[in-house]
């Protein structure tokens, strides 16, 4: 209603100081304005019959007739109604005089004959603005103001024109008044509503056919014209003939969601992406962007027409909306080629999401989502598989699953989760009734809070480094010192504020306290009078240092609580019996689950997996090339004999000049040339087995692969992508080269290098253009499909030469890089994008060397065993096991299994891809990137937020047994925990490095507190429960540090303390060096590594007490009644 | 400080539903579950086996007194919420509980009787829940004020729990089923192996006499009603004459409360969901005119 509210009768201001009345009418007495009217239109008069008399009057004339049609006008406006009888007052006497002569119109009529030229227009539209905005009677009621004025209107509007610029502002504020004054007297619709019919025909409503074209508008303009519309919309909500008319005969509804489709084409394909936490945007992110701030504008209008319009009109409204906006336009868009794009498209959809208000308006989306179809997938299949991407494009994809998520709507859920857990055959037969069961005695919470890594549970700190912990920090940590427990207060115990929560207000609460707060201040549970004899009394005593989980339990409850709320309407418990498990539809299978397509399908999905790969490494660069990576990354400078890393500040700008430079230099000599040498390279590393390389690095590029193969994706798209990674790759390469873009093109592309290597066949280099891609598409599929012969011959060579021939690929690469050979110091190089394409090596390396071994046979023998379904089902566990034997570190265990490779036959178990990829990328949390992290808890938390059995005892009951081929929660967490402790073991100052990390993300949690109350973007739902969170080590887990200036304040705080951390994590390296020579480049991928990893270790201690709180919270939660009661 | 309770207010708002429910509620207090917890594989999975057993030295014993075992008052707590929260749930006819301030290990309850032999009886008692819940013994419920019934002490007011909890099973016994418990033993009595001999004796051979110390015996807990409570607990109940300056007003805000979300602003108003009823389908759901 906010926009209703804005339109109070502006014009008080501003008119009454221009046309200051000339003597100050209203003091006189109607009497003597009527004399002074009449004197003024007698002179006028005079003028007129003159006129018609001798045809073309001069300019006297007419400024004679406007200056005392400005003063009559001024009476007319400033006279009272005359007391009349009753409820409707009668005219004034200079109304009634005007009336009976018909005065304005003669005026009108006169000036029309006279021809208009636009000056006097202009005058009439300005004076008719002043006398409806400031009239002191109804005027529009009467025929003889409104006919002048739609004449006058009717001459503003050319059938071919349309109104001239120079009248646009005053006719749209004239305009806005008319509708003002309509809304206030609704008779006035009707009459505009039917005189118009006699005059203007099919456009009868003449007021809004005015309107229409400034709907778009930007600035003031367009904002008066968007509510005077509005206004016409709500006063036409009750008038049925009205709104048919609106929609049937005008163009409304077609402009504004086709001009929707106009603004959305203005917008930045690519985001300017500030920080690495970026994600979302918030206000802050798009106020600045004028075109952005168009949409909003017209995207908030369609919103409030919703709101107010007759439902014809909203109905048709949507429907435009459906199929003129999001069809055509936002489906496509969503489905770019370039990642670039696709980050864009996946915040606006977010955006949009958020900012929608209106049901009906959420559900069009939402339809839209669900429903639609784009090549076959729906969009929320597509937005599904980039979850599994890496970086940014994830980030954002999580974002906007989070915003979906926090909509709490049914008709979502059920697609994304619930149907493929409603048929229960993810749960043995005999659990299906512990499917409603809840964590009654804290089995789950304990089962959680057990997984959290040893290595992560610090015990004792450094007494120099307490003191400058946050006063929360000690809370976790269980020191007694840093908080003496002493809490006078006399508050209400927090377990009976629960009661008393639950009792509602049946039992008065304690009244000298506010129950309220009781939540965030446990302390007085603690120091609360326990009776000695209580068992509570020791208990208590011992749990003193934990009261940070007090937090989480505070953030579980309010999470649930509102999860309650927003479900209540929900049309079934969804607990395992209703809706009955027997007549839910089969859920949609895994989507490669055709199993004649096996083999076929299994080269596809290698090509997939590698140009997947391939975007995502695009990805990684097109992040980098776009961001200024200034939030607490590091520039990494290398010289040959010492790597030194400097806090980033915003120096960096990269390289939009490397896109021309790449066209002309990509030279098909020198890539053939590239492509042969790296051959020979490459083809050792297939076959050769590399240990070292088996930990870590490459597990994301191998969940990806996994996931990759499940998305049936059109070539086409495919197709697109590759050549957008082509474009994005040579981006990259200059990442690596210095910063002025003068390098020479020819000297190092990574990127294009492992393309041909991975398609050994590919004759051309990888270039940009489009042409090109299809051929470029057919040579992968050639190059993968002969993948296994030439494995199998080579398939003898040693570790030892494997592990060279990564070593000398890397030393190739450093000597390739003029800027790294020539020029020694300085050289900027990112990290991550090193990283990246490190992994991308060593990724293909082992895949190679997976596929000529185990996985070559393993496929051989799926073949015919592919459907037994017993065999399979042992069988990743068996090879985990194995592979755990052998290498205790290796965790390729949890995602690798052949069964999910060749397809799930229909018969088993699949809990939904929504629930896969979250999994997977779970299971990979010690490779993700912090941000990553945090938004992936975050995601997982508000999705076991969810009340429903179903939802809640898949996630949360660890007590349930699954189906073997169903992956729990507690699996993935606990192959997690895993490997933290594997790598923290392999890590002597891991425990140094992990409180370094802590003290970073509670810096980061305290800024961010103290940065929210003030300037917080009122983006609704999402951002709004967030506000009221304390500063606690929750805040460890801050899911909404999206703002780049807080993550850039966060960075400086806590810069210090990383810079330590980042050089222990280095000296750390240096001093475990495995000896041999690994160079420098091997190693700062390693400090990545190594520092995702001691992140993920703080998050995951941190999101397993989360879950531990969501069980034990989910069990005291009562469920609020249905909304139908109670007025809504 | 103290909760007033006003007997005619809660008596009067509770009946019609309270004869509603007391059919049922006798089935329900002993609900036939599959014996989960014997067949139950083990909770981790295959993978993390390994895992486990490397650190199952350590593990065991923090679960015992290491740093996870602080989180046990959570769980004791927590499961005692739960409890709670179970017998809100339930709804039973005329029971009110309330936990006692000091302790989530005693509540305290009031019992109204509406028919029967008993009728008119409001009896206060306590609920004393064993320290080490939920594996300990069942709960023990004792009358303020020792009500003449076969299964009630005459002397210490004990009701014989245990007759029908011989074995507390977590997960299959629950509070609620104990005040379930001891509302029915005043509409079908027992008088197997009582704890008052008299009232059984008298209930088989002189059911006259012993309507009417039954009577009698309501008539002095009544009398007693308005007695400051015996334990000295905020959270204890009282009554108080009903006093319309005071319990008017309270009986208004219970009627006319509605509970929230803590903070509930700016959620939507109601859920969305357009999924019909007995439907699985997304969207299912006819277009309602309600929706402006």
């Amino acid at each position: 209603m906010s926009w209703l509210s804005r339109l109070n009768p502006r014009a008080q201001g501003t008119r009454t100081s221009r046309h200051a009345a000339p003597s100050s009418p209203c003091t006189a007495d109607p009497e003597t304005c009527l004399m002074v009217f009449q004197n003024h239109w007698r002179q006028v008069s005079g003028v007129l019959k003159q006129r018609e008399s001798s045809v073309g009057g001069s300019a006297d004339d007419l400024t004679a007739v406007r200056n005392h049609t400005d003063q009559m006008l001024c009476l007319l406006a400033e006279e009272r109604p005359a007391e009349g009888d009753g409820e409707s007052p009668a005219m004034g006497p200079i109304l009634e005089m005007v009336e009976a002569e018909n005065i304005l119109e003669v005026l009108v009529q006169w000036h029309v004959r006279r021809g208009l030229d636009p000056d006097s227009q202009l005058e009439l539209l300005k004076l008719f603005e002043m006398l409806i905005g400031q009239s002191h009677q109804p005027l529009l009621l009467h025929s003889a103001v409104l006919q002048p004025l739609l004449c006058l209107l009717g001459a503003c509007l050319d059938p071919q024109l349309g109104c001239p610029t120079a009248l646009e502002s005053s006719l749209v504020l004239l305009l806005n008044q008319v509708c003002v004054s309509m809304a206030k007297q609704t008779a006035v619709l009707e009459l505009l509503f039917r005189c118009g019919s006699v005059q203007q025909g099919p456009t009868n409503l003449l007021i809004f056919s005015l309107l229409v074209p400034f709907i778009h508008r930007d600035g003031a303009l367009g904002q008066q014209a968007r509510d005077a519309l509005l206004l016409v919309m709500a006063t036409s909500a009750s008038n049925h003939a009205v709104a048919r008319h609106i929609a049937e005969n005008s163009y409304f509804c077609p402009v504004l969601a086709t001009g929707l489709s106009g603004l959305y084409s203005t917008l930045p394909r690519k985001i300017e992406v500030r920080g690495d936490d970026w994600h979302a945007l918030r206000r802050e992110d798009w106020i600045g962007v004028s075109s952005l701030v168009l949409f909003m504008n017209s995207l908030e209008f369609c919103n409030a027409v919703v709101q107010v319009a007759h439902p014809l009109v909203r109905c048709q409204l949507l429907d435009y909306l459906h199929n003129g906006f999001l069809v055509p336009v936002m489906g496509p868009a969503l489905h770019k080629s370039s990642v670039d794009e696709m980050i864009a498209s996946t915040a606006y959809l977010d955006l949009f999401l958020r900012s929608i208000t209106e049901t009906s308006l959420l559900k069009t989306f939402l339809r839209f989502i669900l429903l639609h179809r784009h090549d076959n997938d729906t969009i929320l299949d597509t937005l599904l598989t980039r979850i599994s991407s890496n970086s940014r494009l994830c980030m954002v994809s999580l974002s906007l699953f989070k915003t979906l998520l926090s909509l709490n709507c049914e008709d979502l859920m059920l697609q994304l989760v619930l149907r493929y857990l409603l048929p229960c055959t993810h749960v043995m037969l005999s659990q299906r009734r512990a499917v409603r069961e809840t964590d009654l005695y804290g089995k789950s919470a304990d089962k959680f809070l057990s997984l959290i890594p040893e290595c992560c549970r610090i015990t004792a700190m450094p007494s120099s480094e307490l003191d400058e912990e946050p006063a929360f920090w000690g809370k976790v940590l269980g020191s007694p010192t840093t908080e003496s427990p002493v809490h006078p207060r006399p508050s209400t115990p927090s377990r009976l504020a629960l009661f008393i929560r639950q009792q509602s207000s049946g039992v008065p609460a304690n009244p000298s306290s506010g129950s309220e707060d009781t939540p965030s201040s446990p302390r007085g549970s603690i120091s609360s009078p326990l009776s000695p004899d209580s068992p509570m009394h020791q208990l208590l005593d011992a749990s003193e240092g934990e009261t940070g989980y007090l937090e989480y339990l505070h953030d579980a409850r309010r999470g649930i609580e509102l999860c309650y709320w927003a479900c209540r309407d929900w049309s079934a418990p969804y607990d395992g019996e209703n809706p009955s498990p027997n007549s839910a539809p089969p859920p949609p299978p895994p989507p490669t689950s055709n199993p004649s397509l096996n083999m076929v399908k299994e080269h596809f999905s290698l090509t997939d997996a590698s140009q997947q790969r391939a975007a995502v490494m695009a990805t990684a660069h097109a992040e980098w090339s776009s961001s200024e990576q200034d939030s607490g990354e590091w520039d990494v400078t290398i010289n040959k004999n010492c790597i030194s890393l400097t806090p980033r500040s915003k120096k960096r700008s990269l390289l939009p000049s490397s896109k021309p430079l790449q066209s002309s230099l990509s030279s098909s000599s020198v890539s053939t040339e590239k492509t042969g040498a790296m051959e020979t390279v490459s083809q050792h590393s297939y076959s050769t087995p590399h240990p070292a390389l088996y930990n870590g690095m490459g597990q994301v590029e191998f969940a990806d692969t996994v996931d990759e193969r499940m998305k049936v994706k059109k070539v086409k798209r495919e197709t697109d992508i590759n050549s957008e990674v082509a474009e994005s790759v040579q981006n990259g390469s200059v990442v690596m080269g210095p910063i002025d873009a003068s390098l020479p093109y020819n000297d190092f592309n990574v990127g294009s290098k492992l393309k041909s290597s991975q398609v050994q066949m590919n004759p051309q280099p990888q270039t940009t253009l489009p042409s090109t891609s299809q051929e470029c598409l057919q040579s992968d599929g050639q190059g993968s499909s002969s993948v296994p012969g030439l494995t199998e011959t080579s398939s003898v060579t040693s570790d030892r030469r494997g592990h060279e021939s990564v070593e000398r690929l890397i030393e190739e690469l450093l000597e390739r890089a003029p800027s790294l050979s020539g020029d020694f110091k300085c050289q900027g190089i990112s990290i991550e994008a090193f990283h990246q394409e490190l992994r991308e090596l060593e990724e293909r390396v082992r895949e190679r060397k997976v596929l000529s071994h185990s996985f070559e046979e393993s496929c051989r023998d799926f073949r015919t065993a592919a459907p037994s379904l017993t065999d399979e089902d042992s069988l990743p566990v068996e090879i985990e096991q194995r592979s755990s034997e052998t290498k205790p570190e290796s965790s390729t265990t949890g995602v690798f299994s052949p069964t999910r490779l060749l397809g799930q036959p229909l018969a088993q178990p699949y809990t939904g891809p929504f629930i896969t990829v979250l999994f997977s990328k779970l299971e990979n949390m010690m490779q993700n990137s912090l941000y990553v992290n945090i938004l992936l808890t975050g995601v997982v938390f508000q999705l076991a937020c969810y009340p429903q059995p179903l939802v809640r005892s898949f996630l949360l009951n660890t007590n349930m047994v699954f189906q073997p081929s169903v992956k729990s929660l507690i699996q993935v967490l606990g192959s997690v925990k895993n490997r933290i402790e594997v790598f923290a073991a392999a890590h002597e100052d891991f425990p140094a490095m992990l409180r370094k990390a802590h003290r970073f993300l509670v810096a980061r949690g305290k800024l961010d507190s103290i940065d929210s109350p003030m300037g917080a973007p009122n983006l609704r739902r999402s951002d709004s429960s967030i506000k009221s969170r304390k500063p606690s080590l929750g805040d460890l887990i801050l899911r909404h540090t999206n703002s780049p200036t807080r993550a850039r304040h966060a960075a400086q705080l806590a810069l210090a303390h990383v810079r330590d951390g980042g050089q222990s994590l280095h000296s750390a390296l240096f001093r475990g060096g495995k000896g041999g020579g690994a160079s420098g480049l091997e190693k700062q991928a390693e400090a990545l590594r190594v520092k995702n990893a001691v992140y993920c270790a703080v998050i995951f201690s941190e999101f397993l007490k989360e879950l531990a709180a969501l069980a034990q919270e989910h069990a005291v939660a009562l469920p609020f009644p249905p909304s139908q009661g109670i007025e809504e | 400080m103290n909760p007033f309770w006003s007997m005619s207010t809660n008596a009067g708002r509770k009946r019609s539903d309270s004869e509603e429910q007391s059919g049922q509620g006798e089935q329900r207090s002993s609900p036939a579950r599959p014996p989960l917890g014997k067949k139950q594989l083990p909770s981790i999975p295959k993978n993390a086996v390994p895992i486990t057993k490397a650190a199952s030295p350590a593990s065991s014993t923090q679960s015992a007194n290491g740093t996870h075992a602080s989180y046990g008052p959570f769980y004791l707590e927590y499961s005692l919420l739960a409890e709670f929260t179970l017998v809100i749930k339930q709804k039973l006819p005329g029971i009110y509980v309330q936990p006692s301030y000091r302790s989530a290990l005693m509540w305290f309850g009031v019992i109204f009787i509406r028919h029967g032999l008993y009728q008119d009886g409001v009896f206060k008692f306590t609920v004393y829940i064993p320290d080490n819940y939920p594996d300990g013994d069942c709960p023990r419920v004792v009358f303020d004020t020792p009500v003449f019934h076969p299964l009630v002490d005459p002397v210490s007011g004990e009701l014989d729990v245990r007759r029908a909890f011989t074995k507390w099973r977590r997960n299959h016994n629950h509070i609620w089923q104990v005040l379930m418990y001891a509302r029915t033993i005043f509409y079908k009595i027992n008088t197997m192996d009582p704890l008052n001999p008299e009232a059984a004796v008298l209930y088989d051979k002189d059911i006259q006499l012993f309507k009417s110390k039954v009577v009698d015996n309501v008539k002095l807990c009544n009398s007693h009603l308005f007695d400051q409570p015996k334990m000295d607990d905020p959270y204890a109940i009282s009554f108080s004459p009903w006093n319309p300056v005071v319990h008017e007003e309270a009986k208004e805000k219970m009627f006319a409360h509605k509970r929230w979300p803590e903070d509930y602003k700016g959620l939507p108003v109601s859920g969305l969901s357009w999924v019909k009823t007995g439907s699985t389908q997304p969207f299912s759901k006819e277009d309602n005119p309600l929706q402006t």
